[in-house]
């Protein structure tokens, strides 16, 4: 197996892994985002705006309500943690949801299959046959705010393109390899097609 | 920076294609006729319906309809600070060296102006329209351009007309304002190939139906020469609210098998209406460019341009049925060939990008100041607009310095020039030396 070539940029790493597979070996691109200072800064400025909405909530708790004396709620204090609590709670759901890592696995003959690992250690997948693949596009995708690349699958009777990279916005350095193989996995599946079809006549 | 003296430019407007007019006419000839030059163009626009995010026209022309919704005459709501994150970013990964906004109804274009002077760049103007002084509408929209103007490296009006307009409007010293006259397209514009009869005279009148177009003066005028020449028969394209006046006008003096009303005439089909008339009346209140007379001299009608190929009137019925008159009496003198190969020359889209990059270097040449030289220009707009508009930018500036404190330039990823091959839609290919 070769030395896998890794680039980073930014939070970005890319890591290229060569498989040794059946009849072909495995083509595997990673892309993975790190946790910056910013990323901490942020978090904690999001608890503390949470704490500060959940504040006046509890506050507002009537004491005929039975949670009230359960949670103590006629103490500041006791509002205060539980604000701290919920913003908490709220916090560890949205990192949960994070993305840690994408991947883009060429199986040459077979099909693609898109990984995406999120925080919380869960790990979702997806298979495209490659037969379904028309065509890998590298696209500009225009919002309100921004302009950013993406790679996308154009699938043959799907009116939607199918993102690689749903979590990610990886830059276009990133991204160029990746489209150059999954152009030529694709272009040799058509290649191998042609002569078979020439057989069967 | 430009290279070997080729310039990036970002042309801006609400108004590009799909909608369709004068304004995106000029866009999208200018910018074909800009890149044949060797000069890079980008357009940016607002999203029409769901043709949202990068489009590319022919000749690989690069358009960005960015998802910002119309909400009155196909203008983006106008935020303020609101679409300078786009904007830079679209400057920044396009290396544009210099912005171009068209038309002072644009909201974008004024927004994208000032983000731009915000950031640096020179920015250039167009104006296409004429605009009054006294009405409401008019008091705040002649505000909003000289806020715009007082910035500005350059302007371009579309005639000397449109150019006292807009000096008057603007307060803009008419040094820095060039006029460069539209141009029109001669090779779908071309006269037919077998010269109509002079039996029956059609006079072809092709207009919105509104009153700014003079459409109550055709009223008037059209069944006042169906009674004086009996030879003369009229066809009216276009339609509009005051279509229904023309319609009761035939209705009242009888003249259903002399005047046609065909309707709204898709551009396309224009040329075939043209040519099938001799004369081509054209009956605007205002105008700042009239491109439909070019494009009815360039198909060889005599027009109601140089004097032997148009007869001018005032805006009186009287005078128009008199010229008119004048018109007929000089059909016989009309060599369709010969007037199209003059409008030929005189007025090509070739011409006006070649006087256009003239301007783009004049503005680039203009130095480069600070936001604390450039304030004194806006203080000058008015006792409280000044200082309005002073505001507006300081707050522009702090604005900009926090994007690029949160989202440093290095981070917007350049976009590689692109070898596309000319034609319809095409598929990008990138070349990455890896």
């Amino acid at each position: 197996m070769d030395e896998a070539p890794i680039i980073t940029k930014g939070r970005y790493t890319y890591v290229h892994d060569v498989r040794i597979g059946s009849p072909e070996a495995i083509d595997v691109h990673h892309i993975s985002i790190s946790r910056s200072v910013t990323d901490f800064l942020s978090l904690c400025s999001y608890a503390l705006r949470l704490a500060a909405a959940c504040f006046p909530i509890f506050a507002l708790m009537q004491k005929t309500m039975s949670v009230y004396d359960l949670l103590m709620l006629d103490k500041p204090v006791a509002i205060v943690f539980w604000s701290f609590v919920v913003a908490g709670l709220l916090i560890r759901q949205i990192l949960r949801k994070q993305v840690k890592k994408e991947s883009v696995i060429i199986l040459p003959a077979f099909g693609v299959q898109l990984e995406t690992v999120y925080r919380s250690g869960k790990t979702v997948h997806q298979f495209v046959p490659i037969d379904k693949i028309l065509k890998s596009v590298l696209n500009e995708c225009v919002t309100p705010v921004t302009c950013y690349w993406s790679l996308s699958l154009i699938i043959r009777g799907e009116d939607e393109l199918l993102l690689a990279f749903k979590g990610l916005y990886p830059p276009i350095t990133m991204l160029v390899p990746i489209w150059k193989a999954l152009c030529a996995a694709i272009d040799d599946k058509k290649g191998a097609d042609i002569p078979s079809d020439c057989d069967n006549r | 920076m430009s290279l070997q003296g080729k310039h990036r430019i970002l042309m801006v407007s609400d108004f590009f294609y799909p909608n369709f007019g004068g304004v995106e006419n000029h866009i999208y000839y200018l910018s074909q006729c800009l890149m044949k030059l060797g000069h890079k163009v980008i357009v940016m626009t607002h999203a029409y319906g769901n043709r949202s995010g990068v489009r590319y026209m022919t000749g690989g022309l690069k358009v960005y309809y960015v998802p910002w919704k119309p909400f009155l005459l196909q203008n983006t709501l106008p935020t303020f600070y609101g679409t300078l994150p786009i904007i830079r970013t679209i400057l920044i990964r396009e290396r544009i060296t210099l912005v171009h906004g068209h038309q002072a109804f644009s909201t974008l274009c004024h927004e994208a102006l000032m983000h731009a002077r915000t950031m640096g760049y020179k920015v250039v103007f167009t104006d296409h329209s004429l605009y009054g002084f006294a009405d409401v509408g008019s008091i705040h929209m002649n505000k909003v351009l000289q806020f715009t103007l007082a910035d500005v490296s350059q302007a371009i009006c579309v005639s000397h007309t449109s150019k006292e307009n807009t000096v008057l409007r603007s307060g803009l010293p008419p040094e820095r304002v060039f006029v460069i006259p539209n141009a029109v397209d001669t090779a779908m514009f071309k006269p037919a190939p077998v010269r109509l009869s002079n039996h029956e005279i059609v006079i072809v009148v092709i207009s919105r139906l509104v009153y700014r177009k003079g459409a109550d003066l055709l009223v008037e005028v059209i069944p006042e020469v169906c009674r004086l020449h009996q030879n003369v028969r009229f066809i009216v394209g276009g339609d509009g609210p005051k279509r229904v006046r023309l319609e009761e006008m035939r209705e009242k003096h009888s003249l259903q098998d002399r005047v046609d009303m065909l309707g709204a005439v898709p551009h396309a089909k224009v040329q075939s209406v043209l040519v099938t008339g001799h004369i081509f009346l054209n009956s605007s209140l205002t105008e700042a460019f009239c491109i439909a007379i070019l494009e009815a001299a360039s198909c060889g009608l005599l027009t109601v341009l140089p004097d032997d190929i148009i007869v001018l009137a005032e805006p009186d019925p009287n005078d128009m049925v008199m010229a008119i008159t004048k018109a007929i009496d000089l059909l016989p003198q009309i060599d369709t060939e010969e007037m199209h190969n003059r409008i030929k020359k005189l007025y090509s889209w070739h011409n006006v990008a070649k006087r256009t990059e003239i301007v783009y270097d004049r503005a680039l040449k203009c130095s480069n100041q600070s936001l604390i030289d450039r304030l004194p220009r806006y203080l000058s707009c008015g006792a409280w607009a000044g200082k309005h508009f002073c505001m507006v930018m300081i707050i522009d500036f702090l604005l900009w310095r926090l994007l690029q404190l949160w989202q440093p330039d290095r981070n917007v990823e350049v976009v590689p020039d692109s070898n596309l091959t000319s034609g319809i839609w095409v598929q990008m290919r990138m070349r990455y030396n890896w």
